[in-house]
């Protein structure tokens, strides 16, 4: 368990507090109670076996996946699922990046960073467009702005994907596998815009596979395991000093 | 006996075209307006609205599309309307498409991936936005070769309403050959017409599809 701030200001309240959280398929329970937080600024990434849990609850949290046990608040709003106006209000501020992109494949690049925008939060066409170019140029691929998603790489869709996800100026970005289905070659340059935007403050939680970079650029690395948290730690406590058998498993670690 | 030239036959069978050719549109429009009703209250997923659809739909694709006629027209008569052939084969058909259309695109919409509602979704867009401005374009570019396909049934379909005694070319066919005594000519030329009518469209769909596609 993490230990929370003795002192409770408005400043120090965690920015994602899930408590509790229990979600079942059917009869099939697959999070089992789930305790977290993560504080402003701070970069969590989660890691576990497939079928843990790991992608569902990121799927809670902003609410592409309904719970129902347990308390899941946002920037001090619990999660109200059936009122489409807060949600929209809280996928404002929760943005997200998939494993296989799910770029628009009708629209150029630069159409799609500045679809949302225009639309969700009524900007003006050159005010939207200024955005996008900056956007796409801070993931390296200014010049790509006419192009068509299918015309560039893995790597490339998946930083149009981050770009697009930055442009509605979101407070928490949710990573879910995003190196998962790129070539090996691809996976470094999605990472490094990863980890810049991890330098520049922004709040992440990621599920991933990639330990390594689970390593160097979390605060805090979360196992999951059988639908519940296992074990919390800073990464290098966790990594190299896993406490319980189940991450040493994980971490092929275990002694034979 | 009198003699009946070959221009007298196509004469009379154009003038009946026009009627074919305006019972298929409205039809088409008509029907394509309310199936996108239909489709769009089926996708919101309001209570009741899913079943409702779906019985609509179950209704106009069990039973044959002869026997709609009859009902709609008697139907109508005894509902207290006075209905005119035309209007009967308007309504007719207009409900009749409007179920086909509404079955296709919500196929169509349902092949449009996952990932890009939930992708949508994610960037805070409300459902009305979801459609108009990513599902419906890719579900759009799929659906233009059914939508034609089926364009083509409402054409051939027009040839049932002779049966409530609407005069498109199938009616004026039967009463020109009676008249001329030569079946054979007469409804081998109503059935070049409405392969005239038919294959320019499937060629246009099929220029369509291939503009819509990307290059490679």
């Amino acid at each position: 368990m993490t230990s929370t701030s003795t002192v409770s200001s408005p400043s120090s309240l965690p920015l994602v507090d899930i408590a509790g959280l229990r979600k079942r398929y059917g009869s099939n329970e697959v999070l089992k109670g789930v305790d977290l937080q993560v504080n402003r600024g701070e970069v969590v990434s989660i890691i576990g076996k497939s079928g843990s849990g790991k992608s569902t609850l990121l799927r809670c949290i902003n609410g592409l996946e309904n719970f129902q046990e347990g308390q899941l608040t946002v920037h001090g709003q619990a999660l109200q699922a059936h009122n489409p106006q807060a949600m929209r209000e809280l996928r404002k501020n929760v943005g997200m990046i998939f494993q296989n992109f799910n770029l628009f494949p009708h629209l150029s690049v630069g159409r799609n960073v500045m679809l949302a925008p225009s639309l969700v939060m009524s900007q003006p066409k050159n005010v939207a467009r200024a955005n996008a170019e900056r956007l796409l140029d801070r993931v390296g691929l200014a010049e790509k702005f006419d192009a068509m998603p299918d015309q560039l790489s893995g790597g490339q869709q998946q930083r149009v994907a981050i770009a697009r996800a930055l442009a509605m100026d979101p407070e928490i970005l949710l990573c879910d596998e995003v190196t998962s289905a790129l070539d090996p070659e691809l996976v470094g340059e999605v990472l490094s815009v990863v980890e810049s935007l991890a330098e520049q403050g922004m709040t992440l939680i990621l599920v991933t596979h990639e330990m390594n970079f689970a390593r160097k650029v979390s605060d805090k690395v979360v196992f999951m395991h059988q639908g519940k948290v296992h074990e919390v730690g800073a990464p290098e406590q966790l990594f190299s000093q896993p406490q319980t058998p189940e991450l040493r498993q994980f971490l092929g670690l275990s002694a034979h | 006996m009198v003699e009946f030239t070959f221009w007298d036959i196509a004469y009379q069978l154009l003038l009946a075209l026009r009627w074919t050719v305006v019972l298929s549109l409205i039809a088409f429009v008509c029907g394509g307006l309310l199936g996108l009703g239909l489709l769009v209250l089926r996708l919101s997923k309001l209570p009741g609205a899913v079943k409702a659809v779906a019985v609509y739909v179950q209704v106009f694709q069990g039973t044959p599309l002869l026997m709609q006629i009859f009902l709609t027209y008697f139907g109508l008569a005894l509902m207290g309307f006075d209905t005119s052939p035309m209007v009967a084969a308007c309504v007719c058909l207009t409900l009749y498409s409007a179920a086909y259309l509404c079955d296709i695109w919500r196929g169509c919409v349902d092949s449009v991936a996952k990932g890009q509602w939930e992708a949508s979704a994610s960037l805070a867009m409300s459902f009305a936005e979801q459609l108009r401005h990513v599902i419906l374009p890719q579900a759009l570019r799929l659906g233009i070769a059914p939508t034609a396909g089926f364009m083509v049934q409402i054409i051939k379909g027009t040839a049932l309403t002779s049966v409530i005694g609407f005069i498109e070319i199938t009616k004026a066919g039967q009463l020109i050959a009676n008249a001329t005594f030569e079946p054979f000519l007469v409804y081998g030329c109503v059935a070049a017409l409405y392969f005239v009518l038919c294959f320019p469209l499937s060629l246009w769909s099929q220029r369509l599809e291939r503009r819509m596609r990307p290059q490679r």
